[in-house]
């Protein structure tokens, strides 16, 4: 509760004016089937993320600075591009630029696995079925109805909100944790990792860094002892799609290739 | 033709054996194949520095030439049966009187283009007093499209060039001189 | 962190231009051994510019290039035209960056070098702890280049290619996985680096131990690199030049490259993974913190005679082996090589449950026998049950042939047929 009352206090009106922006100017990108407004939703959109970026706070050194506030732009840009694209193939292209701003934050973070984990899954799997479907169909042929986002407006607004609760949250969390020292989290290299993460709130989680040296070993200690029961279970349900997929193929088809016989073939 | 088609006649291969399911005996039978020719003998002939062997100079159809008889001048009679059997049009002569007795034309110009000719060898069969022969020379280059237009000299001059290596050929074969 | 900075960019930059030089005279090599099985000569005219000096025409991959820079830039009218130059680009830049955790040396001395007080790993990034799925990552990026080289070209040879090209490294990332994981049960980390003091330490290579997972690994890393007789992504014969039809001049070459490098990349990984990296008995010595210069030199030079030697396999495999037809290629993957990877796995457990014993020699001797044993036996038994690759009768749908059965009142022997 007092967690929220000082969220509360906290939100700014700026970051709120430009969470709104943010709506419309996404609204005005989507495909919606005309291409009035385009130029005027991008002018909208960079002025909120400019409006974000009036709020941020430089980090350790010069160095950190530049590295995490481009990844952060090359993740939100092409996040937006991967909504409004018209094109599927594009669409997928940025969502892929994403992923992998994303997996840069994290190694910036020193979450090397988490990192490395979401460029092999989803880049490297997910997206990759999703490109080959994708290929199979004509660049020009697909009809306007494909081309066009379904409830433009309603996922704008959802984005919107999103943003507001999140920015919310993570502005509450910062200053929960930072007891008015710092003014915002301070992004963690490597080495100094553990007193500098400001959702570490246990003791227990200090003691075993997950993000020091060993990364992946401390990583799968903590993955199967603490969470064993989690892993465990999603390691189930990932085997039971499997074994669903395989039992979706397999129905309805002869097992096997069929064969023509040696009598079937003479009699022919 | 469908595959089902009842002529189709339907051969199965020769079964496998162990070895074979197993691939790595083959591929390893394969290696050993391409290892040997890797350090075998090599047939490539370094051209420019090395020349070719021409395996039988009588019947390799290279440049052509004009032959010349004992007293040095040329055989052609001026005939045209050459350029009436070149299927690719690229002989041209002018005949005039002859001014030896033992003829009454000989060829004033005898124009080849060989840059027409597709080297067949025809007018060599179809000439009768064996004035036309292909040399076993191949390699023929020129820098313009004139240079290769084979005039009555050059031809002749070739005739020079080759003819202690290549005797003409009628000779070989037994014809009439 | 200015010092750390300079000493990383003094390896990328050696790195680059080893990489770059050497995937240039690997073509060169290439030519000359495609030449030499050919009983040919191959080529051995250039040699240094404007001189008559001919050097056994190593002067030939300068040529290749400006031949290459030189090309006419053609981009088709029907292409997509930002994927199509993006496309090269993202290939060669994944191929590239997965040298970041490829270790191409131990380490050097802690003195000798003015102003470095401390011994220098000869890895890019020696830092990441996550190197092998780092590796992975990577070459599942390499996968869009293709894709979008194949659809963005918009013909069909190069999205056929793109197509073939996508699904066969899918399918043989999975037994490529399943021998690294092997490796790294072993070792208990994803570093190469640990991969290779393991080795160095008990000098048993990884090879020796795991002969199932070796000769998996490097089955699936030709059919990554898409060398033959898995290069079904560009089979001339069929589709021209797949993914890269419609490419020519500079994007060509960027294309031509990251394929040398994926090949260099697989015959690194080969080297280390399984080949005991830069370690060979008695020269290099074995400790990873204390070295001398000579054993330092020693090592580099050991791991590059042996990726020497892998690159030389592949391209004598090359000559060696007709290509695989598309569908015995998946049949192969998913049929023959997961279920052999799976077993190579459950072996590898039960010895790395069984490590104590290794330190005592007999039990080395015991349990690297039981690993051949089981590898022979599960090799004989694919043999013996996979699905015959040989098998070209034509093939009908189930249903064309139900249709005939019942008109000539025959049975067909679809097994499992219902009615």
């Amino acid at each position: 509760m007092m967690l929220t009352a000082v969220a509360l206090s906290t939100i700014d009106k700026l970051a709120l004016v430009a969470c709104f922006l943010l709506g419309l100017g996404l609204w005005m990108l989507l495909p919606r089937g005309s291409s009035r407004g385009k130029a005027f939703g991008l002018v909208l959109t960079t002025v909120s993320l400019g409006l974000f970026a009036v709020r941020l706070w430089p980090l350790d050194d010069m160095v950190s600075d530049i590295v995490f506030y481009i990844m952060t732009a090359v993740t939100l840009v092409s996040a937006i591009g991967a909504v409004t694209m018209q094109s599927p193939v594009y669409c997928a292209i940025w969502f892929a630029l994403t992923l992998l701003g994303t997996a840069g934050l994290f190694f910036f973070q020193g979450a090397q696995f988490l990192g490395v984990a979401t460029i092999v899954v989803y880049a490297g799997a997910i997206l990759v079925t999703f490109l080959f479907v994708l290929m199979l169909c004509n660049p020009e042929g697909h009809s306007l109805y494909d081309r066009l986002s379904w409830e433009a407006g309603l996922s704008a607004g959802t984005g919107a909100l999103m943003t507001i609760l999140l920015t919310w949250t993570a502005a509450s969390v910062t200053f929960a944790d930072a007891r008015g020292n710092t003014v915002g989290p301070t992004i963690a290299v490597r080495e100094e990792a553990p007193a500098t993460i400001p959702f570490q709130s246990s003791k227990d989680a200090q003691g075993r860094n997950i993000l020091a040296a060993q990364h992946v070993e401390k990583l799968g200690i903590e993955l199967f002892t603490k969470h064993l029961l989690a892993v465990e279970v999603a390691g189930t349900l990932l085997l039971v799609a499997l074994v669903g997929a395989v039992a979706i193929v397999a129905h309805g088809r002869t097992s096997g290739m069929p064969v023509i016989t040696e009598e079937a073939r003479r009699d022919a | 033709m469908k595959t089902d088609d009842p002529s189709v006649r339907w051969i199965d291969e020769p079964k496998l054996g162990l070895t074979g399911k197993m691939y790595l005996p083959a591929i390893i039978q394969g290696l050993a194949v391409t290892t040997k020719h890797l350090f075998g003998p090599k047939m490539t002939v370094s051209f420019p520095e090395q020349r070719p062997e021409i395996g039988n100079p009588l019947i390799y159809r290279g440049v052509h030439r004009l032959n010349k008889d004992e007293q040095g001048r040329v055989k052609c009679v001026a005939c045209f049966l050459c350029a009436t059997a070149c299927p690719a049009h690229c002989i041209d002569i002018i005949a005039a009187p002859s001014p030896w007795p033992d003829r009454d034309k000989y060829c004033e110009s005898f124009t080849i283009d060989e840059l027409r000719c597709i080297f067949c060898g025809m007018c060599e069969e179809a000439c009768p007093v064996d004035a036309v022969e292909l040399t076993s020379m191949f390699d023929l280059t020129g820098r313009s499209r004139e240079e290769m237009i084979f005039d009555k000299e050059k031809l002749l001059s070739v005739y020079d060039q080759t003819k202690d290596a290549e005797p003409m050929k009628s000779r070989v074969m037994g014809a009439s001189p | 962190m200015l010092a750390i900075s300079i000493e990383a960019l003094i390896k990328i930059a050696l790195l680059m231009g080893g990489l770059m030089t050497g995937a240039a005279y690997f073509v060169l090599l290439e030519r000359w051994i495609a030449a030499w099985v050919q009983d040919r000569k191959g080529p051995n005219r250039v040699g240094v510019p404007l001189t008559k000096i001919k050097l056994f025409g190593l002067g030939q991959p300068l040529a290749d290039g400006l031949k290459f820079i030189f090309k006419e830039e053609h981009t088709p009218r029907h292409v997509d035209k930002i994927l199509f130059t993006l496309a090269p680009i993202s290939i060669l830049a994944a191929a590239l960056a997965i040298y970041a955790v490829i270790p191409f040396g131990s380490v050097l001395p802690k003195d000798g070098i003015p102003g470095v007080s401390h011994q220098i790993e000869l890895i890019v990034a020696p830092g990441i702890d996550v190197g092998m799925i780092y590796i992975f990552a990577l070459s599942s990026i390499a996968v869009y280049g293709v894709i979008l080289g194949g659809w963005a070209s918009n013909s069909k040879y190069s999205l056929l290619g793109g197509l073939r090209s996508s699904a066969q490294l899918i399918a043989y990332e999975l037994p490529m996985g399943l021998a690294i994981v092997g490796v790294v049960l072993m070792t208990g980390s994803l570093r190469l680096e640990d991969v290779i003091g393991m080795q160095a330490a008990s000098g048993i290579w990884t090879a020796f131990s795991q002969p199932l997972g070796f000769v998996i690994f490097v089955v699936a890393s030709f059919a990554e690199a898409a060398r033959l007789p898995f290069d079904l992504p560009e089979a001339e014969q069929e589709l021209v030049g797949g993914y890269h039809t419609e490419y020519a001049g500079m994007r060509l070459i960027v294309y031509l490259i990251a394929e040398f490098l994926h090949m260099i990349t697989a015959s690194f990984l080969i080297a280390i993974l399984f080949l005991g990296g830069w370690h060979f008995w008695g020269i290099t010595g074995s400790s990873t913190t204390e070295v001398t210069w000579f054993q330092a030199i020693a090592r580099i030079v050991v791991l590059n005679i042996k990726i020497f030697g892998i690159i030389v396999f592949f391209m004598m495999i090359r000559w060696s082996w007709p290509r695989f037809r598309f569908d015995q290629l998946m049949s192969l993957a998913w049929k023959v090589m997961l279920p052999l990877g799976l077993v190579n796995l459950v072996a590898v457990a039960c010895l790395v449950e069984y490590q104590p014993a290794l330190e005592s020699k007999l039990g080395a001797v015991g349990i690297t026998a039981s690993m051949w044993g089981i590898a022979l036996v599960a090799w004989i038994a694919a043999g013996i049950f996979a699905p015959l690759h040989s098998d070209n009768t034509a093939r009908k749908d189930s249903f064309v042939l139900e249709a005939e059965s019942r008109n000539r009142g025959l049975r067909t022997t679809a097994p499992g047929q219902a009615t």
